[in-house]
């Protein structure tokens, strides 16, 4: 009996692809690779290990064996819908890091700390600081209105007739052509989100200016970044009106990512967000204890089970 | 850019090379990495490779603009000449050239 194989582990998320859609298919593990098989036999191999989160569409049957191995790598699996809306998510066990769970939990429960990185997060997002004295209600305010003229700007700039931002799930097929390109595009976005927040060792419900929703904290971060990467591919796409649409959105959207350099830049973004709190990270308590069994080394980001 | 090629080698490290890599041919696996994960990848092939052999190519800053290291035995075997690093191809054991 030779040898076993040494462990799997998870590399980093800015070394790995971005976003990978799956339809029809058996997902299953061969060999100990990640494999697709369609109705004819057919395997198709996804180097799991090197993308960030797999978009599993409908028609996707996935195997345990194959839920493990995306877990071990450290790979999000995300259940979407026909058009890339959201339907549920599961994946990685990451996210587990006491010390970065608490920091966060402590930025957002003092109304104080809360507000030094909601301003912050805007003036990542707008490249210039927000009017000071503001609570985090008129913020969100002046936000929402500098949100609805930027809709506006880009749809003249690509030539989409655009009334307002409307995403009714019941009523998908209802919805204009910009919107469901908008709401495909930003499905993308929230995927490697909530990969890079999971693996960064952070919480996704914990959230600063968005509340109340599991993916709280990945709507802030991923607004960051909305409006240089994907609402333009949404708007380019849309003028166009192509008959494959989402599809196609998806294709721009991977491009908009490499171009951009988003992978790369999405875990410092978080961390240069909370930073502006301006207190450091706890230390563990005196009398704690450490684990008995030390974690071994590992390749990946610090959520990262190894 | 990194390649690299198996011959003879068990399926479990096939299987586990295409967690990362994609297997363009049988035994042929391309990806993009860094020096790291490539060290890691290596180390699965290293400790996998049972009677098999293998071959490592990656891009980097040298002269040649790439650099490769093999395991196993195999009849062409990696020799330093005027500094660059060129593959002799051994003759079969009965002293055929071929």
């Amino acid at each position: 009996m030779a040898g076993l194989l040494p462990p799997l582990k998870p590399i980093t998320i800015k070394e790995r692809l971005s976003i990978l859609f799956i339809d029809k298919g058996q997902l299953d593990v061969l060999d100990g690779a990640f494999v697709v098989v369609d109705k004819n036999g057919v395997r198709t191999h996804i180097p799991v290990g090197g993308v960030a989160c797999l978009m599993l569409e409908p028609g996707t049957r996935v195997s345990h064996a194959a839920v493990a191995l995306a877990a071990r790598v450290g790979t999000l699996l995300v259940w979407v819908g026909e058009a890339g809306v959201r339907l549920y998510s599961s994946g990685q066990p990451g996210g587990a890091r006491a010390d970065r769970l608490l920091y966060q939990a402590r930025l957002a429960l003092d109304d104080d700390l809360r507000l030094k990185v909601v301003r912050k997060m805007y003036a990542m997002r707008f490249g210039e600081e927000p009017p000071s004295r503001r609570s985090v209600e008129q913020l969100r305010g002046i936000e929402g209105a500098r949100v609805r003229q930027t809709y506006q700007l880009l749809a003249k700039k690509y030539g989409v007739e655009w009334k307002a931002r409307n995403y009714d799930t019941s009523e998908w097929d209802k919805g204009d052509i910009p919107n469901r390109c908008l709401s495909a595009a930003t499905a993308c976005l929230y995927g490697v989100t909530e990969a890079a927040v999971l693996a960064a060792g952070y919480a996704p419900a914990v959230g600063f200016i968005h509340t109340g929703k599991p993916l709280s904290f990945i709507y802030d971060v991923a607004d960051v970044f909305k409006f240089e990467t994907v609402v333009p591919v949404a708007f380019r796409i849309a003028a166009k009106n192509p008959h494959n649409a989402e599809q196609q959105v998806r294709l721009g959207c991977r491009d908009a990512f490499r171009e951009t350099r988003l992978l790369e830049r999405i875990i410092p973004t978080i961390e240069e967000m909370l930073a502006a709190g301006e207190i450091t990270p706890p230390t563990p308590p005196e009398e704690s204890v450490a684990p008995a069994i030390p974690n071994p080394e590992s390749l990946g980001d610090a959520g990262h089970r190894s | 850019m990194l390649v690299i090629v198996l011959e003879n080698a068990p399926p479990r490290l096939r299987g586990r090379l295409a967690v990362w890599l994609l297997e363009i041919r049988a035994g042929v696996y391309v990806g993009n990495y860094s020096a790291k994960v490539r060290d890691n990848i290596w180390k699965q092939v290293e400790e996998g490779i049972e009677q098999g052999n293998a071959v490592i190519a990656w891009r980097t800053n040298n002269e040649a603009g790439f650099d490769f290291m093999t395991l196993g035995a195999n009849r062409r075997i990696p020799v330093e000449m005027d500094g660059a690093k060129l593959v002799s191809f051994l003759p079969l054991d009965d002293g055929t050239v071929l």
